[in-house]
């Protein structure tokens, strides 16, 4: 082989390509003769090497794999045996969906509410205090002291949240929130105690599953302190008002809070 | 950015051209695992597009539509063949109906209008030169890219797909010419890209 038939059949013989041992034998005996040869070989490798190792690769976006995931299965569906096929299944299951709408709110408030005796409500507590710690966003007001969160709530509840203490340097409030306790709104405050979150909940008392006995004297009323999953947790209530105070604070620096909120200390 | 707006007119005209039902549909099995191979090339198809485009939005807008154009013609994809190659062709399609017409290319126009023999004294004369092959070795990805984005959209094709693996064969398939031409096409690409890159390294 010359110069005119090897240098076409250079990349060939580097990709492998070729197949027919003769011609392979010939291309690598040539490149050994001759130099102009072997540098265009070495020029085709440097290339290849450049490309391969830093052409920069650009990656599709992760938004665009997901569009496009989501147009695959969704777009394949439009065959006239679509609707049918799935019309079908979907009956009963509305059917099933529709009944669980109406029978879920009652079965609901029958689980929760009639446990009797506060669980129910002291496990409300502790999941909204959760609820709380892991929200992004759990302020809907930050504080600027209980003059400025107190007057928030206007409107925004179908009561007046009374609490009595407005933070100080050992519990300074942080903000405020609506929420739900239970099946009502409530009105939210966070305090803290040095890294300790803890949230008060205020609510309409009536109708709740309020724990019978083992309450304890709080000012002038009588509360009911407990732990549930490694959270203290102090209820009682005051007038029309429930209270719900949590934390993983110790319960006597919790008890020193419940009772500044219950205007007692 | 007026790239933007010439995509954003092609993509349009692209979507209502194959939006229709013109093609066959295929299994819904099939079509879904079909999907899901389709999928993986997902970053090699974009990779080329952003080549083709030389922007982030047509890249996008390219892939988007090779997916939708690959998904109504499913039926037409022969299992057991190569679904990258294929995926590739109809990428290609898609760019030259709905992209090129639209864009001045900054470029040579195609290869194949270049005469291969006027390039050979200066090829041969820089590739006798070791220095020049030491500057081709140290060139950064960057110079690179620069460089292939200054080839013709073939030349660059042809250099990509041959990056990405494919035969000649298939290569050919992809660009829809004879593997002749492929083969003569991806040696001219190359070569300009070296001198390109000898200069950039200068």
């Amino acid at each position: 082989m010359n110069c005119q038939e090897v240098q076409p059949r250079l990349l060939d013989y580097q990709r492998g390509r070729l197949l027919e041992p003769a011609a392979l034998e010939e291309i690598r005996a040539h490149l050994e003769g001759c130099t102009a040869c072997a540098r265009e070989e070495a020029g085709e490798q440097a290339l290849t090497k450049a490309l391969e190792e830093r052409l920069p690769q650009h990656p599709a976006p992760l938004a665009l794999k997901r569009s496009l995931a989501a147009q695959w299965p969704m777009r394949s569906v439009p065959r006239p045996s679509w609707w049918s096929l799935w019309g079908r299944s979907l009956v009963p299951a509305f059917a099933v969906a529709a009944v669980l709408l109406a029978v879920m709110p009652l079965y609901y408030q029958h689980a929760i509410l009639s446990q009797g005796s506060g669980p129910g409500m002291v496990a409300e507590a502790v999941n909204d205090h959760l609820r709380i710690l892991s929200s992004q966003h759990p302020l809907d007001i930050e504080s600027g002291g209980m003059h400025q969160v107190k007057p928030w709530f206007e409107g925004r509840l179908d009561f007046a949240p009374v609490v009595s203490f407005l933070g100080d340097q050992e519990f300074p409030l942080q903000g405020g929130a609506v929420g739900y306790f239970l099946d009502r709104k409530s009105a939210v405050f966070i305090f803290h105690r040095r890294l300790h979150a803890i949230s008060l909940f205020v609510f309409r008392a009536g109708d709740l599953p309020w724990p019978a006995r083992g309450g304890e004297p709080l000012g002038n009323t009588e509360a009911y302190t407990t732990v549930a999953r490694g959270f203290n947790v102090i209820l009682w209530q005051s007038g029309e008002l429930g209270y719900a105070l949590v934390s993983d604070l110790d319960r006597q620096e919790l008890t020193q809070l419940a009772l500044k909120l219950a205007g007692a200390a | 950015m007026a790239g933007d707006a010439r995509g954003a007119s092609w993509l349009l005209k692209a979507r209502k051209e194959y939006s229709g039902d013109s093609m066959e549909h295929g299994g819904e099995g099939s079509r879904a695992a079909l999907g899901h191979e389709a999928l993986a090339y997902a970053d090699t198809l974009y990779n080329l597009a952003r080549y083709l485009t030389g922007n982030q939005t047509d890249a996008e807008d390219l892939v988007q539509d090779t997916y939708t154009r690959a998904l109504q013609g499913a039926a037409q994809f022969t299992p057991g063949t190569n679904l990258k190659a294929w995926l590739f062709r109809i990428l290609r399609n898609t760019f030259i109906s709905h992209y090129r017409r639209q864009r001045h290319n900054p470029t040579i126009g195609g290869l194949d209008t270049v005469d291969p023999t006027a390039q050979g004294p200066t090829r041969e004369e820089w590739l006798r030169d070791d220095l020049e092959l030491e500057r081709l070795r140290k060139v950064v990805g960057a110079e690179i890219e620069r460089a292939l984005m200054t080839l013709s959209e073939e030349a660059r094709t042809v250099i990509l797909l041959d990056l990405e693996g494919l035969t000649e064969v298939e290569v050919a398939q992809i660009v829809g010419c004879a593997v002749g031409t492929v083969k003569s096409r991806l040696a001219r690409a190359r070569a300009a890209l070296r001198l390109l890159l000898k200069d950039y390294a200068r």
